[in-house]
């Protein structure tokens, strides 16, 4: 099997679709009604966990069972100090990712020398212990019935500036990937995964850019977190189950793992996947179950790996005609 | 405590073929329900240790088709990452087995009849089917030990451990004894969702909280070390009872968790340290 | 070439011990800048140890390595590279996921040096060791001694590159890539004035290529000098045969 190494999908092709594509989810409130426009703002959300999750896991080699978690941190801050403490949305917003990065960096410091199971473990361990505390302080958290949260945009067309705010987001977060895998940074991830050892022996930091790749991951996973909260109106420790986790890895194994529009991929169709069979209730994770031990086992580049080879494939094509 | 099971079957999975099953907590669900089939349409509940050495079969014939199919090209080198492979197939198992579950047995919470009536145990009184699910453990345990020590097996899986290439050499088939060793762990679990079942009941998630609390046992006993599953089942056990007694019975899981954190703080290899392979 | 005389590195007195064994006993050796030395010895003489200890991945139970006079046996991993030490594993250890130019450029980042021109580099030295069309494969994909080709050349990316420790360069490497091996490092050596500290059960290679060399044994230094001198030490002979 050919493993493709830089998994951009760089050139004029790449762009040209990503482009086309994000013209399509741009104007997509004007075609579809207000179900669908929730699906895709959910499927957006998404994106960002599912994106976050790849670098630090996918990329950096770091398989962090945690990632749900901080999502939940950042929203349960947010919706907190505005809640609680009547702080203005704006400013919760802006706390949680300082939390849920402060959360990240402490895991990162804690995990530094673990290898790699006891780092699953480690991480498996906060995540729960995290679930744990919000359960149990129901007082404040509310617990298992749910902490209600003050909405970012009231009035009509309610649907509408949430799309776009999760699309903006998410493609941020998109363009946050790029850069970093793209960058000096990007190269000391792959290498850190690669053989962390070696790549001390050629002068990377690995303590730096691990810390740096939970931090940033973490982060962005608070404020997905919290735009969520203030976008659904309602926070539970449903959030922080092992579920919205095994779903993430579900999500990016299935788009492709270790590439940039994998995780984006994932999360939107197996969000809509997952809504548009809803009747089929248990079935459609079985089938995804299957479909990621299929492409574990068999086809490592998931979904992206087709995209890649239909591109090589039209190049081909072309090249052939033109001779 | 029971869950010691659990935590004896990741271990020596873990130990021979390094790698973590996260589906732990599902094959504890499916020997749970086979128990429960077992003896509430077949042998009937007297016969309830039957059904649990039945439910152990059928689960370790089922981990060792898992393993032929998903575990064993780790080693045949059609697999690049090996432990990010291992980490995805188990979490994706474990949400086939549960949804399967539901689509198969309905969301439903099935009880078994208790195995044994209510006793006490010095003054404090406990559910018959705890004392003999206790009884139970104690002697899988016991046997398992035995096996270890005693058997040509069990001295092949111990040579496994701590040189995986040395056994090779020594003309062992490693494959077969990855297939038998995954299937034996995971028979183990199912071992103590059979045990268990009438106590926690038999559904589609009950597998969560087993595989929490053999997660528990590891940590705090150390990854691939026996004595330590031992010794860390007993401990948490105490605490949460004596959490449980002392403090506030509402918060039993907490306390074993609280301790979980403690020692992944302070010590997170565990308290006893895993050998290091040798090859 | 020109003597320089001047000391590069200096490994004083340096115990390291695992457990109940002792693994280096006492070593001193002393490397002049602009020297190839060879480094032989029976297997678990302490070649590879020694290596690590230089290079960090060990620290000595004690006493002391000095490099043109510092002490860098307390440096973590990540800064000997900075001194302008490298080193090649025994069994070559890539980026295996990275391709085959990604992997040159990681030393070259590391010091600062700006994508464009570690590229270009990186390419020039790919080109004149014959891996220059490679450069765009997967590592993972290389043979095994083209693997090893691209470890050493690898090290030469970081500059100046002021020692480099090869251990077990030409294991099991095809004659003509040998070849290559060979004279990239007689080119770095004399172009660049790179020092080497080759460590090698291949005594002809060695023969070739080293002016002075290293017997070790048992965790010390039990010879020392010319390949001749070397091979007629009766300590030596004795080592190899008694073992």
């Amino acid at each position: 099997m050919k493993i493709i190494n830089h998994t951009v999908i760089s050139g004029s092709k790449g762009r040209s679709l990503s482009l086309a594509v994000l013209l399509i989810v741009c104007l997509l409130p004007f075609w579809t009604g207000e179900y669908y426009m929730q699906v895709f703002t959910i499927a957006f959300y998404y994106v960002i966990l599912a994106s976050s999750w790849n670098l630090l896991a996918g990329y950096a080699g770091q398989f962090s069972l945690a990632h749900h978690a901080f999502a939940a941190i950042g929203g349960y801050t947010s919706a907190l100090l505005v809640a609680n403490f009547g702080f203005p949305i704006w400013l919760g917003i802006l706390a949680a990712p300082l939390s849920s990065a402060l959360m990240g960096f402490i895991l990162g410091m804690l995990c530094l020398r673990m290898r790699a199971i006891y780092l699953a473990i480690a991480t498996w361990a906060f995540a729960e212990s995290v679930r744990i505390t919000i359960s149990m302080t129901y007082e404040i958290t509310r617990g298992d019935l749910g902490l209600a949260v003050p909405k970012l945009f009231m009035g009509k067309g309610q649907g509408v500036p949430y799309y776009y705010l999760f699309l903006g987001l998410a493609a941020a977060t998109a363009l946050m990937t790029i850069f970093i895998m793209r960058s000096k940074m990007g190269y000391y991830l792959r290498a850190i995964r690669n053989d962390e050892m070696v790549a001390r022996v050629m002068g990377i930091n690995t303590t730096r850019w691990k810390i740096l790749a939970f931090i940033l991951s973490s982060g962005t996973a608070g404020i997905a977190g919290a735009f969520y909260g203030h976008y659904n109106g309602l926070l539970t420790p449903v959030m922080v189950d092992f579920n919205e986790m095994a779903f993430i890895v579900i999500m990016v194994v299935i788009g492709g793992i270790r590439s940039i529009a994998g995780p984006v991929i994932g999360a939107i169709l197996i969000q809509i996947l997952t809504e548009t069979f809803r009747e089929f209730g248990e079935i459609r994770m079985v089938v995804f179950a299957l479909a990621v031990i299929a492409i574990a086992r068999l086809y490592n580049e998931g979904a992206m790996g087709v995209v890649r080879q239909v591109l090589q494939w039209i190049t081909r094509r072309k090249q052939a005609r033109e001779y | 405590m029971i869950y010691s099971l659990m935590a004896m079957g990741i271990t020596f999975i873990y130990g021979i073929m390094r790698i973590i099953n996260w589906s732990m907590g599902e094959f504890y669900m499916i020997g749970g329900y086979l128990q429960y089939i077992i003896i509430t349409h077949f042998l009937g509940v007297e016969n309830w240790y039957l059904g649990v050495i039945l439910s152990m079969v059928g689960v370790f014939l089922l981990g060792m088709v898992v393993q032929g199919l998903l575990i064993k090209p780790m080693f045949e080198g059609t697999v690049e990452n090996r432990m990010e492979y291992a980490t995805i197939v188990t979490i994706a198992l474990s949400v086939l087995f549960m949804n399967m579950a539901v689509i198969g047995a309905g969301p439903f919470i099935y009880s078994p009849p208790g195995y044994y009536h209510s006793t006490r145990i010095i003054t404090l009184p406990i559910s018959g089917t705890r004392f003999v699910a206790f009884i139970g453990t104690i002697v899988l345990l016991f046997l398992f030990y035995l096996f270890l020590k005693k058997t040509w097996w069990g001295r092949a899986f111990q040579g496994a451990a701590q040189n995986r290439m040395g056994i090779q050499t020594a003309g062992i088939d490693v494959f077969r004894l990855d297939q038998i060793a995954f299937g034996i762990g995971v028979a183990l679990a199912a071992a103590a969702g059979a045990l268990l079942a009438p106590e926690f009941f038999v559904h589609p998630k009950c597998g969560s909280i087993a595989t929490m609390k053999g997660f528990e046992i590891i940590v705090i006993g150390g990854l691939g070390s026996i004595p330590g599953v031992l010794c860390a089942g007993l401990l948490l056990g105490l605490i949460e009872s004596l959490g449980a007694v002392f403090l506030d019975p509402s918060f039993r899981d907490v306390y074993g968790f609280l301790f979980l954190l403690a020692i992944l703080a302070i010590k997170p290899t565990g308290l006893f340290e895993e050998r290091e392979r040798v090859a | 070439m020109e003597k320089k005389n001047n000391e590069l590195l200096r490994t004083e007195n340096i115990i390291k011990d695992f457990g109940s064994l002792r693994a280096v006993d006492n070593l001193s050796l002393r490397l002049e800048e602009g020297e190839i030395r060879g480094l032989i010895g029976p297997n678990g003489s302490g070649k590879t140890t020694l290596v690590n200890l230089i290079t960090g991945v060990y620290r000595p139970t004690s006493g002391g390595v000095y490099f043109s006079g510092r002490r860098i046996d307390r440096l973590p991993l990540d800064n000997i590279t900075h001194e302008g030490i490298m080193r090649t594993f025994q069994v070559a250890r890539m980026f295996a996921d990275m391709s085959v130019l990604d992997n040159m450029l990681i030393p070259a980042f590391t010091q600062g040096t700006s994508k464009r021109e570690a590229r270009h580099r990186a390419q020039e030295l790919l080109d004149f060791c014959l891996l220059g069309k490679l450069s765009n494969e997967p590592a993972r994909n290389l043979s095994g001694g083209q693997t090893m080709l691209l470890q050493i050349v690898r090290g030469f990316m970081r500059q100046p590159l002021k020692l480099y420790l090869l251990d077990e360069p030409f294991a099991g490497v095809h004659p003509a890539i040998k070849d290559i091996i060979i004279e990239t490092i007689q080119k770095m050596n004399r172009e660049e004035g790179v020092t080497f500290l080759i460590v090698s059960h291949e005594l002809t290679t060695i023969h070739r290529l080293c002016s002075q060399i290293s017997v070790l044994h048992g965790g010390k230094v039990i010879s020392e000098g010319t390949m001749k001198e070397v091979a007629n030490d009766p300590r030596v002979i004795d080592s190899y045969l008694g073992g």
